[in-house]
């Protein structure tokens, strides 16, 4: 492996990080926050001149680079940008302590939008715009831009966006080159994302609440304008466009594609992960809301309203409140907490296991029972009447082992911290899934600001284990992976 | 441009990294899961897993936006099939790489009398608009390579105006002489030099090392003056030996017989000797193992001009070629299927007599892609690409001199045909309507050129 190519490379993707610094600069400019200013300035100039340096004297011969070059630079790149994230929140004075402006600036970047805040209402806003640009750059994520945006020649472009892509494989390829598949999911993220400002201006929100509202729900990040999060706003419409959006990501963006392009609405509403989603998320939303009318009484129109709001918030993994689910009852509670686990499609922007992989694992276990009577059944495990290739079947399979193993060693260091159990299983399964909020301590209306310091660095972990999928660090921890250079 | 390649064996992928390469839009389609990940591996493309010639892999690939689909499979059968559905489903081009030599025979099929030749199928009917025999092109171009004086096959452009030929550094004195110290015959310029496989400028300056080669823009008639420079002339070979049964070993061995070449084929399957000898009545047919010292020397191998390794067995053929080459045969070369062994087998200075895989990738960028009015060639595996370009009155760059026309800075133009009369090098000469342009440049550039020469 070449370090230099890898921090070559590396300095490229500050250098972008240290740019998109220059909109929440402006805004604070323009809204006159000197302490602001003064910090993304800084903040700015460092990045850049750190991209610059490692860019421009670090220098390679062959442009391409390997498989495990690229895992590396995802893996690397992911943690530098999340260091040059954090240099605001510190400089400024929001935050002093640097482990807690990392944990900020790594739950947006991951699209978690668990915070450390404890009073988001009296924040610059400058600040709070970088702090939902984050989610929104992490959302489709820094390396697919990084190779939309530069001819990185030939199969070094493939090889870093399977590392980050969620959900990601071969097959699912839209278009020959993986440059042009990157720059047509960054058009459909881009478009999603100025339709949902405009609708949100037209439902009557100012510039700012419109801007952080957009940048966080198309990345499904969750990082809210006030402490009340979408409630603040207490308006039907503002919600019913946030939670239009919420769904709308949830769904693989590969399957826009095929309807925006090539005109093949079959290939979404036919597709398996597609209806299971669908399917998932009413489910889930109904029993919500009849628990919520059974057991806690709420009317029916209000039950629809926040019972229907927070599933798609939690499923998509997208993390905004529009109730404090704490209070709700325990089955409630218990939905929401599998849906942290499942998450929504593969290829959208959400986090946790994606639906489809429960679907695999649910026909993968209906298999092992059939073949435990019958072992001489051949029986091929399909999706959508196409059978799914048997390393598809094992790379899922051991994803999930990987999954809860990690939630497990999670839970216990979180409960060895002396937190209770729901506040320390949720926060670990929310911080995995990129959801945001979990429940008990870390509820909607909380913030993770009293975790232990041992405990944010196990969740800022979590984060970025889930959201590049687990492979992609844990390789790093694997001595076979640095010997043999 | 949108190309569907059905098979991703050694030549699909091949010709896919080319195509990938000039900016083109490519998918895949393969059957076997290894090759699939293999080629997921090594290349930035689109594929698909499933059986070519049927309907639903095709729609898979989008086939009703594809312009061209090249069906370059293992199986014959299979990529005649895959032809004639793309054709059906509305494709403009198509090629197909039709191996088995029976099947060219069918097509022009002798009818009752020997005096009419009746087609029994017609290519068309198929769907299939060019044929690709890597085999027969090989077997081709180590007859010409035996025929004449040199042991580098030669490309033709502007109708055989202009040649460019790849020349080897063999000893001295040339190696070690400084390039700028050569005297070229007048029409010439040398194109590239290649040092350990890796292309670089020709500057003055540039050593010449043994095992180099460079490669050499010339007109036709200074061609052999041009030959004298590098080579010890060699003479057209009277008695070859020919390693494998092989399709290109039995081609080439029919075709230099018929020349009143005597020709000796080793082959080690006795089953396989059976059917030679059945086939090629006139040829030797000795069956052995081609790495065994002893066994070349009794078969009078060293009193042998020329020793063709053919056989399928790549390895074998670089070997038995080497044992040949210490027992004093003169021309010794190798067919190579895996283009990863060009630079290896150049290294122990045995020469390449032909790469089916490249001669494929050849032909289907000078008939399919270019059009076939105008000849290309690859030159070093694909780093760069030789090509004539026809100059149209329309064209952006016509009545413009070189200088001023806007190629890309990588682009060389090597040549102008106006008239007949050959310019090597062109100098500022001024480009004309009608010219024939020979231009060399890395496949990354060329279709920037070709939208000059709109």
């Amino acid at each position: 492996m070449r370090i230099n190519a890898v921090l070559h490379y590396l300095g490229l993707i500050i250098t972008i990080i240290g740019v998109t610094m220059i909109l929440p600069l402006l805004w604070s400019f323009f809204h006159k926050e000197a302490e602001a200013v003064s910090a993304f300035t800084i903040s700015m100039a460092v990045s850049i001149a750190v991209g610059l340096i490692l860019w421009r004297f670090i220098k390679i011969k062959e442009k391409n680079i390997s498989r495990r070059e690229a895992i590396t630079l995802v893996a690397v790149g992911w943690i530098c940008i999340s260091l040059c994230g954090a240099l605001p929140y510190t400089l400024c004075g929001a935050l002093p302590n640097f482990l807690d402006a990392f944990f900020e600036s790594v739950s947006g970047f991951t699209t978690t939008g668990a915070t450390v805040f404890t009073d988001i209402d009296g924040q610059y806003q400058g600040l709070l715009i970088w702090r939902s640009l984050t989610q929104w750059l992490g959302g489709m994520g820094i390396i697919m831009l990084f190779v939309a945006l530069l001819p990185l020649l030939g199969i070094g472009a493939a090889r870093l966006a399977e590392a980050e892509w969620t959900g990601g494989q071969q097959e699912e390829r839209l278009t020959s080159r993986m440059r042009d598949t990157a720059k047509i999911l960054w058009l459909i993220y881009l478009s999603m994302t100025a339709l949902e400002f405009i609708l949100l201006k037209i439902a009557g929100l100012s510039n700012f609440d419109s801007i952080v509202v957009t940048l966080s729900t198309i990345p499904s990040g969750g990082f809210a304008a006030y402490n009340l999060s979408i409630a603040a706003y207490n308006s039907l419409l503002v919600e019913g466009i946030v939670l239009f959006f919420m769904v709308a990501t949830g769904v693989n963006f590969g399957l826009y594609y095929f309807l925006l392009w090539r005109r093949q609405p079959g290939k979404l509403f036919k597709n398996p992960e597609f209806r299971f989603y669908l399917l998932l998320l009413f489910g889930a939303a109904l029993l919500i809301n009849l628990d919520l009318i059974i057991n806690m009484g709420m009317s029916i129109s209000e039950a629809v309203r926040y019972g229907s709001f927070q599933t798609a918030a939690i499923m998509t993994t997208t993390g905004f409140c529009t109730a404090d689910f704490n209070t709700w009852p325990p089955l409630s509670k218990a939905i929401l907490l599998f849906l942290m686990v499942t998450g929504a499609s593969a290829g959208s922007t959400s986090g946790a296991l994606k639906v489809v992989r429960i679907l695999v694992l649910a026909k993968y276990a209906y298999r092992q029972i059939k073949n435990a009577f019958n072992p001489s059944a051949v029986i091929p495990l399909k999706l959508g009447g196409n059978i799914v290739p048997e390393g598809i079947v094992n790379k899922t399979v051991g994803i999930s082992i990987i999954y809860f193993s990690v939630a497990v060693t999670g839970f216990l260091i979180m409960s060895g911290l002396g937190l209770d159990t729901v506040t320390a299983l949720s926060a670990t399964v929310s911080a995995m899934g990129n959801v945001g909020p979990g429940l008990g301590l870390v509820g909607p209306l909380e913030n993770y600001a009293a975790i232990p310091a041992l405990g944010k660095g196990v969740l800022i972990f979590c984060m970025i284990a889930g959201r590049l999928e687990f492979f992609t660090i844990l390789m790093l921890f694997l001595p076979a992976f640095w010997k043999w250079k | 441009m949108y190309i569907i390649i059905a098979g991703g064996g050694i030549i699909g992928s091949h010709i896919a990294s080319l195509l990938v390469q000039e900016g083109y839009e490519v998918t895949v389609l393969e059957q076997s899961e290894t090759a699939l990940k293999k080629l997921q591996g090594q290349l930035d493309i689109k594929t698909i897993r499933g059986n070519a010639a049927t309907p639903k892999t095709l729609k898979e690939a989008e086939i009703e936006r594809a312009d061209l689909v090249l069906a370059v499979t293992n199986s014959d059968e299979t990529n005649m099939i895959t032809c004639f559905m793309a054709k059906e489903m509305g494709v403009a081009t198509t090629a197909a790489r039709i191996r088995n030599i029976e099947y060219s025979g069918y097509f022009v099929a002798p009818a009752k009398s020997p005096t009419s030749p009746r087609k029994i199928v017609r290519p068309k009917s198929l769907g299939i608009d060019v044929f690709i025999n890597p085999e027969v092109e090989a077997a081709r171009e180590i007859m010409e390579i035996l025929a004449g004086f040199y042991s580098t096959p030669v490309d033709n452009f502007a109708n055989g105006l202009v040649q460019i030929r790849e020349f080897k550094i063999e000893s001295e004195p040339l190696a070690g002489t400084r390039l700028g110290a050569l005297t070229l015959p007048k029409q010439s310029m040398i194109v590239t030099a290649v040092h350990q496989g890796e292309i670089t400028a020709p500057d003055k300056d540039f050593i010449l090392n043994e095992g180099d080669s460079l490669h050499i823009a010339v007109s036709a008639e200074n061609m052999d003056e041009l030959g004298k420079i590098f080579i010890q002339s060699k003479r057209p070979a009277k008695r070859v030996v020919i390693l494998g049964g092989s399709s290109v070993g039995v081609l080439t061995a029919s075709g230099l017989q018929k020349r009143g070449i005597k020709v000796k084929i080793i082959e080690q399957d006795p089953v396989r000797c059976q059917e030679l000898a059945s086939q090629l009545e006139k040829v030797d047919i000795l069956q052995g193992d081609g790495t065994d010292r002893a066994f070349l020397l009794e078969q009078g191998v060293s009193s042998a001009d020329a020793f063709v390794a053919t056989s399928e067995n790549e390895e074998i053929n670089i070997l038995s070629a080497l044992l040949a080459k210490t027992l004093g045969v003169q021309r010794v070369m190798v067919v190579v299927n895996k283009p990863g062994y060009i630079p290896l087998a150049e290294a122990i200075g045995i020469d390449i007599a032909a790469v089916p895989t490249i001669l494929a990738a050849n032909k289907i960028i000078r008939f399919v892609l270019r059009g076939g009015v105008i000849s290309a060639s690859l030159i070093e595996g694909q780093q760069l690409e030789a090509i004539e370009f026809v100059t149209s009155a329309q064209a952006l760059i016509a009545n413009k001199n070189i200088a001023e026309a806007g190629f890309p800075r990588e682009a060389t133009v090597v040549a102008i045909v106006h008239n007949e009369t050959i310019f090597i090098p062109p100098e500022d000469k001024i480009i004309k309507p009608g010219d024939h342009v020979v231009i060399v440049t890395p496949p990354e550039s060329v279709q920037t050129i070709e939208k000059l020469f709109k």
